[in-house]
C-alpha cells in the first residue's frame, strides 16, 4: 500500500534550551509551584462566589419559561468553568458536581421540569461545598457523590 | 539541585479564565519558568505567538468565539505561522476519549486535564521536553507522530530474528 505520510524531524530547539541538571528536584520545583500559589487559592473562593452567582442567575431566567438553547449553554458554559477550576484550586467535589451537570447540560436543546429540578439541586450542592468550606483531597466522599449523581440523572432520564 | 532548569524558555498560556491563567502561570514561576505570557482567548493567544516566539504553548479548549483547537490547526497549517513545530499542551476540562482523539488528530503534543495539579502540570511539561517524536502530514493532518509506541506492555508476539 503506498504510504502518503510525509515525515519531519523537526529541531529540538525546547530540548536545546532546557539544560537537564542545575534546576531544582521535581520535589522542590512542586512546592514552590504550590508556594507560588498558595495566595491564589485563598483568592479562589471569591472568584467561585460570583461564578456560582452568575450560574444562578442563568438558571432563574431560565426557569421563567421554556429555557431558550442560549440559557442552556450559557450554563453550560459556567459550569464547565468551575468543573475547571475547582479542583484546580483544592475543591475537588466542586468539580465533581459541576461534571455532573455539564454532562447534563451539554448538547442539550431544551431542559424539563424534572431536569431543571436536578439542576437546582446541582448548584445548591456547589454553594454547600463552599459554605462548609469542604477542601483538599477526599476521595472516598467524592467517588460516592459521583456515584450519586449519575444515579440521580440516570433516574430523571428515565422519567423524561 | 538535579532537575529540570527551565529558567531560559517562554512560555504562553492561553485560557479565557483569568484564575486558571493566573494558577498556570504561578505554577510555572514555582517551576523556575521566568518568561511567561498570557491571553485570554484564541486569537489573541495567535497574536502573541507571532509576537514573542514562545517555546511551549499551553492552551484551553473552550474560548468562545475562537477555541483552542482552531488556535492548534493554525499553529500547525497557518501559511504565515512562525513555528509549525511549536510543542502545545491542551489543558482543558474535556475529558472523554473522543474529545482526546480530536485534540490529538488537531496536532497537539499533549493533553492535561483539568483539574490540574503543580505535580501534573511539572510532569506533562518534563514529557513534553523529552518528546522527540517526528512531524507527520498525511492528508488533512499535521502534527507529532499519533502512532505512539506502546512502553507499557511488553511486546508478546515472536521475535522472529531472535528465534530464527
Amino acid at each position: 500500500m503506498a504510504d502518503n505520510r510525509h515525515i519531519v524531524n523537526p529541531p529540538n530547539r525546547l530540548g536545546d534550551r532546557v539544560r537537564r541538571t542545575g534546576g531544582p528536584t521535581p520535589e522542590q520545583a512542586i512546592l514552590r509551584a504550590l508556594n507560588a500559589a498558595e495566595d491564589l487559592m485563598d483568592e479562589y473562593q471569591g472568584w467561585a462566589v460570583d461564578d456560582l452567582t452568575k450560574l444562578w442567575q442563568a438558571f432563574e431566567a431560565s426557569v421563567d419559561g421554556t429555557p431558550s438553547s442560549t440559557q442552556i449553554l450559557q450554563m453550560f458554559e459556567i459550569a464547565h468553568g468551575i468543573r475547571g477550576e475547582g479542583g484546580s484550586f483544592g475543591f475537588p467535589l466542586v468539580s465533581v458536581i459541576s461534571d455532573s451537570l455539564c454532562k447534563l447540560l451539554e448538547d442539550k436543546k431544551t431542559i424539563s421540569r424534572p431536569e431543571q429540578e436536578v439542576i437546582k439541586v446541582h448548584i445548591l450542592a456547589m454553594r454547600a461545598v463552599f459554605r462548609q468550606n469542604l477542601h483538599g483531597t477526599q476521595p472516598k466522599m467524592e467517588g460516592e457523590l459521583r456515584q450519586l449523581l449519575t444515579l440521580l440523572r440516570d433516574r430523571m432520564e428515565r422519567r423524561a | 539541585m538535579s532537575g529540570f532548569d527551565f529558567e531560559s524558555i517562554k512560555i504562553l498560556v492561553v485560557d479565557d479564565s483569568r484564575p486558571m491563567r493566573s494558577l498556570i502561570a504561578s505554577f510555572l514561576l514555582g517551576f523556575g519558568v521566568k518568561d511567561i505570557y498570557e491571553a485570554a482567548d484564541a486569537d489573541a493567544g495567535y497574536e502573541k505567538l507571532c509576537d514573542l516566539d514562545p517555546d511551549i504553548v499551553i492552551t484551553d479548549w473552550r474560548m468562545p468565539p475562537t477555541d483552542g483547537i482552531q488556535l492548534v490547526e493554525r499553529i500547525r497549517t497557518d501559511v504565515d505561522s512562525p513555528n509549525p513545530y511549536l510543542p502545545i499542551i491542551m489543558l482543558t476540562g474535556f475529558t472523554e476519549l473522543h474529545r482526546v482523539k480530536q485534540a490529538r488528530d488537531a496536532g497537539v503534543t499533549a493533553f492535561l486535564a483539568k483539574p490540574v495539579s503543580a505535580a501534573s502540570l511539572y510532569k506533562r511539561l518534563c514529557n513534553v521536553i523529552d518528546d522527540q517524536r517526528p512531524f507527520v502530514r498525511v492528508g488533512g493532518f499535521f502534527g507529532p507522530d499519533r502512532r505512539v509506541p506502546r512502553r507499557d506492555k511488553p511486546y508478546d508476539g515472536v521475535e522472529r530474528r531472535r528465534d530464527s
